[in-house]
């Protein structure tokens, strides 16, 4: 099996767009939430998004038609790019037979389902086919297309916690030779859809999001991506820059409930479990742990409880956080965001905070780097990720110690 | 010590032309054709499922909650699962190391496309919270996993028309890094308004509403539904569970038409690139290779596609015997592939290769006939070859120890 290092990223987020201004926005504890802007929230009882703002595809979409493509499709090519550049890679100089796209989702394009019936609505206009740009492998098909690569592409719509998926197979795509590289991330636009279900659920965040804080009132749906590339180390340009190196991944389903967790985090711990098996690692190992963290009451408190039938003794000692404070849930696109920080975590030395943390919840014991950031030099990591219909990802990846 | 090789132990199956592996066995056969005309589609041609009702196979219990997308999936489940003698106790514990994995090209699109009509004409006092997990692109994956209490892998995998193969590929992974014991791998694809516009809307439906495949009065395609699954496993594991392994997952191909913009390579280069990792990754060469279950739905550019492809890679005049399944079940979307795999498991069992459905004048030299075709050795080729440049190929072999 050959070694896989990450060594290009790409994001684009509701709290920067581009890997410099996220790092920095989330050491600074800046956060990316507000009232959605994008379509009229009066209807609901709560208004508060992670919009990514400012965000042009063209400089991003050059060889396709960003017109032509959906939101979600847009911010995969535009994180893509950064992510290509950010390697050093000259893709035309590379054998692009064997480089694939993998990537994570949990809406896809919604946006066209949106338009399908606004149409059917009004009746004015024949409702749009779905059946271009709409199905969700159009996203990595897409950046297939843009950057002309012929290899494995394909879409793991695990919902939240998909980009923990994705990025878990491009790694057994490289390890195993199967592909030269991979491009491994996810990508979500924001939809009145998932708003609607969320909010219907009363589970969206009237204020603030306030992961493992006692008086946390839910999550904010967000939008965003992330693409990571993954070489196998051989490849390696000599003096590249190396953020780190994928150890290992894990996965289960609760096979519990479609939208609660298993209330004593089985899933949960499986994942980290054969995570941290296939790393070759264990428990005292861990130094920080991305937390999925989305500030409602349960998710939060159920991991908590997961932390620590896992972790015992260590389960305050490992700093766990959760940039949704920030950002919000970018959805499918979360724990790929997630992988990229982690990345830049073992790299600098640095872990961000979770930011709007005033009351410890006796629920949720967790040391969640109250609104600081701090200095760990952290060398191994997990990065947490569950999802509607009980999936549970984890990822392990390690500073890069040559 | 697992040997690293995965092997398919059972299989589900449910489509336009039969429910169960028997019945769907007899009507490819008999050269069965599930075109119709679609009452639930307002008179639209398709190859549905007439009357679908889970409750032969599932109950009346627990299917409420289940949308028909879910149903379909948990259907071939049930079946998957029955035939490899495994039964669920709903109050135990499940199977930690037992997973899912469905490719799907749509999902349960018809549930969210209903639950976004609802909350944007009836406002959100009228959504019910109970439909929004529904929602999500893995729902049904979801609900199986739940249903049937699979504890491990539980993914979904989207790569349009390939995504049957694509999930069939990516769950023999699971088995051979010994991450899951045994995982049900297949597709599913539901018919509805919503995943059969665009047939109509982009002028890939026949306009008489039969696909021929590879014809030459081929004049589109007719959308089509089903799900399939395999049971895929360890072959150490299949001799532990008492059960005879019917073939292995030998070879997989997969390759985007990289020089495509939105659709198919006219050369063919991805779909030929698919095929030939299949072959090679199996340790055999294109003359090995005893049957091929092409990917042909009766489009005029892809089939021809497909065609220069398999003469790229078996030379002019050196295809073996070739199927193509779609003139029976259409275009079933994220299950072809999964479809045309059982099918292929079958005719190497048999021998015999089923027949292309009403299949005449060819536009290829390729060997495709409407009566069964004798077959001799024991390696499947299957094709799916996709849209938006998505390519698959997997290579299914006779099982040998």
């Amino acid at each position: 099996m050959k070694r896989v290092v990450v060594t290009g990223l790409g994001v684009v987020s509701p709290v920067g767009i581009g890997v410099e201004r996220f790092w920095k926005a989330l050491l600074a504890g800046e956060s990316g939430i507000a009232p959605v802007e994008s379509y009229d929230t009066s209807m609901y009882p709560v208004h508060l998004g992670g919009e990514v703002r400012g965000f042009d595809p063209v400089p991003a979409v050059r060889r396709l038609s960003p017109d032509k493509m959906g939101r979600a499709s847009q911010f995969a090519i535009a994180a893509a790019r950064e992510a290509i550049a950010d390697a050093g890679l000259d893709l035309h100089a590379l054998d692009r037979s064997r480089i694939g796209v993998s990537m994570g989702t949990t809406s896809g394009e919604p946006h066209m389902v949106e338009r399908y019936n606004d149409a059917r609505k009004t009746s004015t206009q024949p409702a749009p086919c779905l059946f271009s740009g709409y199905p969700c492998h159009v996203i990595p098909s897409n950046v297939a297309a843009e950057f002309e690569l012929g290899g494995v592409t394909l879409m793991i719509p695990t919902a939240c916690a998909a980009g923990n998926y994705a990025i878990g197979y491009a790694f057994d795509l490289v390890r195993t030779g199967r592909a030269s590289l991979m491009l491994a991330g996810g990508s979500d636009a924001f939809s009145r859809i998932p708003y609607t279900g969320f909010a219907k659920l009363g589970a969206i965040a009237p204020e603030r999001c306030q992961p493992f804080d006692k008086n946390r009132k839910g999550m904010v749906p967000g939008e965003g991506a992330a693409m990571l590339v993954l070489q196998p180390l051989d490849s390696v340009r000599p003096g590249t820059r190396i953020y780190a190196e994928i150890l290992g991944y894990g996965v289960s389903c609760d096979a519990h409930h479609m939208t609660a967790a298993h209330p004593d985090g089985d899933g949960a711990m499986r994942a980290m479990a054969m995570a941290m098996k296939g790393a070759g690692v264990g428990i005292d190992d861990i130094d920080y742990i991305s937390a999925h963290g989305t500030g409602t009451k349960a998710n939060d408190r159920i991991e908590s409880i997961a932390l620590h039938s896992m972790f015992g003794a260590r389960a305050t000692k490992v700093p766990m956080s959760s940039i949704k404070s920030m950002l919000g849930h970018t959805m499918g696109a979360a724990s790929a965001i997630e992988a990229a920080a982690c990345s830049l975590a073992v790299q600098t030395g640095w872990v961000p905070p979770t930011i709007n943390f005033e009351e410890p919840d006796p629920e949720c014991e967790v040391d969640c780097v109250p609104n600081r950031p701090r200095k760990i030099d952290p060398r191994v990591v997990l990065n947490n990720a569950y999802a509607f219909g009980g999936n549970n990802a984890s990822l392990c990846v390690r500073r890069y110690e040559g | 010590m697992s040997s690293g090789r995965v092997v398919y132990t059972s299989a589900g199956v449910i489509t336009s032309i039969g429910a169960g592996v028997e019945a769907f066995e007899e009507a490819l056969y008999a050269g069965k054709s599930g075109h119709a005309v679609s009452a639930r589609l307002n008179g639209a041609a398709a190859a549905e499922i007439v009357d679908f009702t889970p409750v032969p196979w599932l109950g009346n219990k627990g299917i409420r909650v289940l949308d028909r997308a879910a149903r379909l999936l948990c259907v071939a489940a049930q079946m998957t699962l029955t035939a490899a003698g495994q039964t669920v106790d709903p109050a135990g514990e499940g199977d930690p190391e037992a997973g899912l994995v469905c490719g799907t090209m749509f999902g349960g699109v018809h549930s969210i496309a209903t639950f976004d009509y609802t909350g944007t004409t009836e406002g959100l006092a009228n959504v019910n919270p109970a439909d929004f997990p529904n929602t999500v692109i893995n729902s049904p994956t979801g609900h199986a996993g739940i249903k049937f209490k699979l504890r491990g892998v539980n993914s979904t995998i989207c790569a349009g028309f390939a995504s049957g193969l694509q999930a069939i590929g990516y769950a023999a992974d699971f088995v051979r890094f010994g991450r899951v014991k045994h995982v049900l791998a297949g597709g599913l694809e539901e018919l509805c308004e919503e995943s059969s516009l665009g047939f109509l809307g982009l002028g890939l439906a026949s306009p008489d509403g039969i696909a021929r495949p590879f014809g030459r009065d081929r004049n589109g395609t007719v959308p089509g539904e089903g799900a399939a699954l395999w049971m895929l496993e360890s072959p150490e594991s299949a001799r532990e569970g008492g059960r005879e392994p019917l073939g292995e997952i030998h070879g997989f191909g997969a390759a985007h038409d990289a020089g495509s913009v939105h659709g198919l390579h006219a050369s063919g280069a991805g779909a030929a690139a698919a095929m030939r990792e299949a072959i090679t990754s199996a340790g055999l060469t294109p003359a090995d290779v005893s049957c091929i279950f092409a990917s042909a739905n009766g489009s005029r550019l892809g089939d021809e596609i497909e065609a220069r492809a398999i003469a790229a890679v078996f030379g002019p005049g050196g295809a073996p015997p070739v199927c193509a399944p779609k003139a029976a079940w259409g275009e079933a979307m994220g299950a072809s592939g999964a479809l045309a795999a059982i099918a292929a498991g079958v005719a190497l069992r048999r021998q015999l290769l089923p027949p292309t459905a009403g299949f005449e004048a060819t536009l290829t030299d390729l060997p495709l006939s409407a009566q069964p075709q004798p077959i001799s050795g024991g390696h499947a080729l299957i094709n799916s070859v996709g849209c938006d440049g998505m390519n698959v190929s997997l290579l299914i072999s006779l099982w040998r120890e």
